[in-house]
C-alpha cells in the first residue's frame, strides 16, 4: 500500500511540476527557452502588455468566448427543456446531433470551417469563429444544463400554479431564478471551451481575429517569442485562481462560522 | 406520482409540436454551421471538379499515408496504455485515503485539466529543449552528449500522457467513488488477502471507469492537433497533423478532406462499438 | 382581529349556513372520476367521494393505489380521463391549477429555494396582486400562526425539516383557499416530529376549519387525525367512512387487512343456515346476506381464557409457536383446531406464557366482524 501511494505521489509531481516550471520561465532574462534561468526581470512582462499582437488576441479572445456564451446558451436552454421534459419521436436522434460537435475531431471541422466560411466570406472574421466556436460549445454546454433541469424539482412549478401564478409567471418567478445557476455554469463552460480552443481558431481566424491559443501557438512554432512564458504564467494563474479560491474562500469565511 | 414512461402517448400531438418549437434554434443553428460544413468535407472528399475516388485510392495506395495511419494508433495505444497505468494507481488512492489528501490531489488534477493544453505544451517544450532541465540532469548523469529530446516521437508521447491523465484520473474517480467499500470489506471478511479483495472486487468494480478513461483518452489522442505538430517529429506525424500540412502547405483540399473523412470513420467506428457495448450517454457521465 | 382569524370565523359560518340547509349538497363532489396514462390501464378507476365543507378526510392506501394521482386532479395538475370533480357546485376540471384557489403541501414541501421564508409564503398574495403591506402583515400572521414568527428571513436550507414544513403550511394557507390538499406531508420527518405535526395540523384545521384532504400511506396517521377515511387500492375506493368503521367495520377484507392487525377466519353458512366457521364449528352470529364469509377478529380482541362461565365467549386451544415481546404488549403466534392465530394481550397477563405452551384462547362472539366473501 506504500509502494502505491508513493506511486500516485509521484504521478501527481508528474502532472504538477510542468505546469509550475512557467512561472520562473515568465521571470527569465533568457531570449530563448531555457532552464534554469540565467537572471531573472519582469521585462517581457511589460512586453506583454505593451505589444498589441499579444494584447489584442487577448481581447479577440475574451469577447469571441463572451459571444460564444451568450449564443451558446440561448440555443441550449430551450433544446434541453424540450430534451429533458418532452416525449417525443427521434428524441434520440436529436441527441446525437446535440453531441455530434463532441464527437467529430476538431481537426476535422477545421477543415470544413476552413472552405465553408470562406465561401461565406466570414473567413478570418470574429463572426465565423464566434459561429464554429458555439457548435462545438454546444455538446457540453447541453450536458450541464440537462443535467441541471433534469435535478430540477417539478413540484417547485406544480406549488408556484397551485399558489395562483400563472404558466409565464411561473417560468419567471421559479423555474428560471432557481435553474439561473445551472444555466450561468452552462455558459461559462461555453466560454472556456472557446477560450481554450485552438485547432479550429489556428484555421479559421486569421491575423485579424487572432484568438489567444492561435496567437500562442504560432509563437511556440514560428517565433520562439519568450513572451510565450508570460502568457502560460498568467494564464496558469488564472486557472490557480479559479481553482484554489473555493477552498479559501471556505476556510477564511467558513471558520468563524 | 409521477405519470409513468408512456403517459405523452394521449397528449402525443400537441406535445410533439411543443418540443420541436423548443429545439428548433439548436437544431437550425448546427444544420447550417456544423452539418454543412462537415458535409462538405465529405463532398469534397470525392470531388476534383467532378466525382472521383483517386483521393481515397491515393491515400490507401501510398504506404505513406498507412504508416502515418498507423503510426497515429500506435501513439494513441501506447499513451493510453500509460495513462491508465499512471492514472489508476492515483485515483485509487484519492478514493481510498479521502481527506486532505483526496483534496490536494484532486486539486492538482482539477489545475492541470483546466490549464490550456498549448500552456502545457510550452512547458514540456522548455523542459526537453536543447538548453532545458531535462538534457542538464541527464548529462549530469554522464550520458553526454544527451540525445534530441524535442521534436520526437517521444516527446510528444510524453506530453500527451500528461495533458490526458487528468482526463482518465477523472474518469476512473467518478467511477470509483461510487464503490461501496464494504464489498471490498465483506471480500477480506469472507477470507480475501488484501490484493485478492483488490483484483476480485474493486478492479472488476472500477472497470465502467477503465472503460470510458481509455474510450475518452484513446479517441481524443486519434484527433490530437495541436501536441504532435508542435513537440513531435515532422516526419513521423500523427493523422491530425498531415491534415494540417495537407491544408496549409499543399492547399490539397481534396487529398485533407479524404483524410479527414477516415479520421472522422474511425473515429466513429470507436464511438459505435463503445455504444454497442456501453451506451454513448454513459461517456460523459 | 388577523386575517386568518377572519378566515376562521368566515368558514364557520360556512359550516353553520351547511348545517342550517344545504347539508345535503357536499362541498366538494368527486364523481366517477378516472385516469388513464396511456388509455389502457387505469391509475384511477372511477372514483367518487361526496366531501363536507369543513371535513377533514385522509386518503388512506399503499402507494399505486390512486391516492395521490386522484389529489393531483383535485389540485389541477393531472387532467382526468373521465369523471367531474365539483367545488361548491361548480365543476372544476377545466379550471386550470393557478385560478382553482387550492392549498396545496407537497411531500418535499417545495418550497422555493430562492425566497426566504417570508417571502415565499407571501408568493400567493402576490400572484393576486395584493398590497405589499398586506402582503407583508398577512405573511407575518401566518409565520405566526405556525409558530415561526423568528424565521421569516430565513431560507429555506436554513430551517430544519420541521420548519420547512410549517412553513408550507403557511404557505398553503395564506391565500384563504378553498380547500387544503396535503401529499404525505409528514414522510420525510421522524417520528416525534410527525407525532408533533400532526398535532399541529389538527390544530390548525379546527382554528380555521378548513376543507382538508391529507394523503398518507400511514394508518395510524389516517386513523388519528381524519373525521373519515378513504381507503384506496387498486385504483378504487374501498371504503369511505369515519376511522373507527374503517378500524371495527371494514367493508372489504383489503380495508380488514391494511388498516391494524388482523386475524381472518373462513365462515361459511351451513346447511342448517346458521354460519361456522372451519375449526371452530357453529359461531352463533346474526346471519347477514350472503354464503360465504371473513371473519375477522383483531388480535387484541383475543384474551387469555383462565376458565370460567363461556357465555358469549368463543374459546379455543391454542398451541404458542412464537411470541413476541413489545414492551407493553405481547404477540402470540400460532394455532390450534386448524386455525392459525395472532392474539396481542397485555404483558402483564403474558408473564407465565412460553414458546410451545398450550392454552386457551377466547374472544367475544360479536367482536367477529363479517366480510362478505
Amino acid at each position: 500500500m506504500n509502494l502505491v501511494l508513493a506511486f500516485a505521489l509521484v504521478v501527481a509531481l508528474f502532472v504538477v511540476g510542468p505546469l509550475l516550471i512557467v512561472v520562473p520561465m515568465s521571470f527569465s532574462t533568457a531570449t530563448s527557452f531555457e532552464f534554469p534561468p540565467p537572471g531573472y526581470w519582469l521585462g517581457y512582462y511589460r512586453a506583454f502588455f505593451a505589444d498589441a499582437r499579444w494584447t489584442q488576441p487577448v481581447i479577440n479572445s475574451i469577447g469571441i468566448g463572451l459571444a460564444t456564451m451568450l449564443l451558446t446558451i440561448l440555443l441550449v436552454i430551450p433544446a434541453s427543456f424540450a430534451m429533458v421534459r418532452q416525449r417525443f419521436f427521434g428524441r434520440s436522434a436529436v441527441n446525437l446531433m446535440l453531441m455530434m460537435p463532441m464527437i467529430v475531431p476538431h481537426i476535422v471541422m477545421a477543415l470544413g470551417y476552413y472552405s465553408y466560411f470562406s465561401h461565406l466570406k466570414i473567413i478570418h472574421s470574429p463572426l465565423g469563429v464566434v459561429l464554429a466556436h458555439t457548435c462545438l460549445s454546444v455538446p457540453v454546454s447541453y450536458l450541464i444544463i440537462a443535467a441541471a433541469l433534469k435535478g430540477f424539482d417539478r413540484n417547485l412549478e406544480r406549488a408556484a400554479m397551485n399558489l395562483g401564478a400563472g404558466p409565464l409567471r411561473t417560468f419567471w418567478e421559479v423555474t428560471f431564478p432557481v435553474l439561473r445557476p445551472g444555466f450561468l455554469i452552462g455558459g461559462l463552460f461555453a466560454f472556456i471551451h472557446s477560450f481554450d480552443e485552438a485547432v479550429v481558431a489556428i484555421f479559421i481566424s486569421g491575423q485579424a481575429a487572432s484568438t489567444l491559443p492561435r496567437k500562442m501557438f504560432d509563437s511556440i512554432r514560428i517565433e520562439a517569442d519568450p513572451i510565450i512564458s508570460v502568457v502560460s504564467t498568467l494564464l496558469f494563474g488564472v486557472v490557480l485562481l479559479a481553482v484554489i479560491s473555493p477552498l479559501i474562500w471556505r476556510v477564511v469565511v467558513k471558520r468563524p462560522v | 406520482m409521477v405519470p409513468p414512461v408512456g403517459s405523452a402517448a394521449i397528449k402525443s400531438g400537441s406535445s410533439d409540436a411543443k418540443a420541436w418549437l423548443l429545439l428548433l434554434p439548436a437544431l437550425a443553428f448546427l444544420a447550417v454551421f456544423f452539418l454543412v460544413p462537415l458535409g462538405q468535407v465529405v463532398f469534397f472528399s470525392v470531388m476534383d471538379p467532378g466525382f472521383t475516388l483517386k483521393h481515397y485510392t491515393s491515400f490507401l495506395s501510398d504506404s505513406f499515408y498507412w504508416r502515418v495511419l498507423w503510426g497515429t494508433f500506435q501513439t494513441a495505444g501506447i499513451v493510453t496504455i500509460f495513462a491508465l497505468l499512471m492514472s489508476y494507481p492515483l485515483a485509487y488512492m484519492i478514493v481510498r485515503m479521502g481527506g486532505h489528501f483526496a483534496t490536494v490531489m484532486l486539486l492538482i488534477i482539477a489545475m492541470s485539466f483546466w490549464t490550456s493544453f498549448l500552456v502545457r505544451t510550452f512547458a514540456w517544450m522548455v523542459i526537453l529543449g536543447n538548453n532545458g532541465p531535462l538534457r542538464a540532469i541527464l548529462e549530469a548523469f554522464g550520458w553526454s552528449p544527451a540525445p534530441q529530446l524535442l521534436f520526437t516521437r517521444f516527446s510528444s508521447t510524453l506530453a500527451m500522457v500528461h495533458l490526458l491523465i487528468p482526463f482518465m484520473v477523472l474518469a476512473l474517480y467518478s467511477v470509483m467513488k461510487k464503490i461501496d467499500m464494504n464489498f471490498v470489506r465483506a471480500a477480506r471478511s469472507l477470507g480475501a488477502t488484501p490484493f485478492q479483495a483488490f483484483h476480485r472486487v474493486f478492479l472488476p468494480l472500477s472497470a465502467p471507469g477503465i472503460v470510458n478513461g481509455c474510450t475518452l483518452v484513446f479517441i481524443m489522442c486519434l484527433g490530437f492537433y495541436v501536441t504532435p505538430v508542435l513537440l513531435g517529429s515532422p516526419r513521423e506525424q500523427m493523422i491530425a497533423g498531415l491534415i494540417g500540412t495537407q491544408i496549409e502547405e499543399f492547399l490539397e483540399f481534396g487529398e485533407a478532406s479524404a483524410t479527414s473523412v477516415i479520421l472522422l470513420l474511425v473515429t466513429l467506428a470507436i464511438f459505435a462499438i463503445y455504444n454497442r457495448f456501453v451506451g454513448l450517454d454513459k461517456l460523459w457521465g | 382581529m388577523t386575517a386568518l382569524d377572519s378566515r376562521a370565523n368566515s368558514a364557520a359560518r360556512g359550516m353553520l349556513a351547511g348545517e342550517n340547509g344545504t347539508m345535503t349538497k357536499a362541498y366538494l363532489e368527486i364523481r366517477d372520476l378516472v385516469k388513464s396514462y396511456d388509455g389502457w390501464q387505469k391509475a384511477v378507476r372511477g372514483i367518487s367521494l361526496d366531501i363536507q365543507k369543513g371535513e377533514f378526510v385522509s386518503f388512506l392506501g399503499p402507494s399505486g393505489s390512486g391516492k395521490t394521482t386522484t389529489l393531483m386532479m383535485v389540485a389541477g395538475f393531472e387532467k382526468p380521463t373521465a369523471g367531474s370533480i365539483r367545488l361548491g357546485g361548480r365543476e372544476i376540471a377545466p379550471v386550470p391549477p393557478h385560478q382553482r384557489n387550492i392549498g396545496m403541501v407537497f411531500q418535499n414541501y417545495a418550497l422555493f429555494p430562492h425566497m426566504t421564508a417570508a417571502e415565499n409564503v407571501g408568493f400567493p398574495l402576490r400572484m393576486r396582486k395584493r398590497p405589499a403591506a398586506e402582503i407583508a402583515k398577512r405573511a407575518r400572521d401566518a409565520l405566526a400562526m405556525v409558530g415561526l414568527a423568528d424565521f421569516a428571513g430565513r431560507q429555506p436550507r436554513e430551517l430544519s425539516g420541521g420548519q420547512q414544513q410549517r412553513v408550507a403550511l403557511a404557505r398553503a394557507l395564506v391565500f384563504e383557499p378553498d380547500v387544503l390538499l396535503l401529499d404525505e406531508p409528514l414522510g420525510a420527518l421522524d417520528k416525534n416530529l410527525r407525532e408533533h405535526m400532526q398535532v399541529e395540523i389538527k390544530r390548525i384545521h379546527r382554528e380555521l376549519g378548513i376543507t382538508t384532504i391529507y394523503v398518507t400511506h400511514d394508518q395510524t396517521e389516517a386513523m388519528t387525525m381524519s373525521d373519515r377515511i378513504a381507503v384506496f387500492s387498486q385504483g378504487a375506493v374501498e371504503q369511505f367512512a369515519p376511522p373507527l368503521d374503517v378500524y371495527l367495520r371494514p367493508a372489504t377484507r383489503f380495508v380488514g387487512g391494511f388498516v391494524g392487525d388482523s386475524n381472518f377466519l373462513d365462515v361459511t353458512r351451513g346447511t342448517d343456515g346458521g354460519l361456522t366457521a372451519a375449526g371452530l364449528g357453529a359461531l352463533d352470529l346474526p346471519a347477514p346476506e350472503g354464503d360465504r364469509f371473513h371473519g375477522l377478529i383483531r388480535p387484541e380482541a383475543i384474551g387469555v381464557w383462565r376458565g370460567g362461565e363461556a357465555g358469549e365467549h368463543c374459546i379455543v386451544s391454542f398451541t404458542v409457536e412464537a411470541l413476541v415481546n413489545y414492551g407493553d404488549s405481547v404477540l402470540l403466534i400460532g394455532g390450534g383446531h386448524g386455525l392459525s392465530l395472532r392474539a396481542r394481550i397485555p404483558f402483564v397477563q403474558a408473564t407465565d406464557i412460553h414458546e410451545g405452551n398450550t392454552l386457551q384462547l377466547a374472544w367475544r362472539r360479536r367482536d367477529m366482524h363479517l366480510i362478505p366473501a
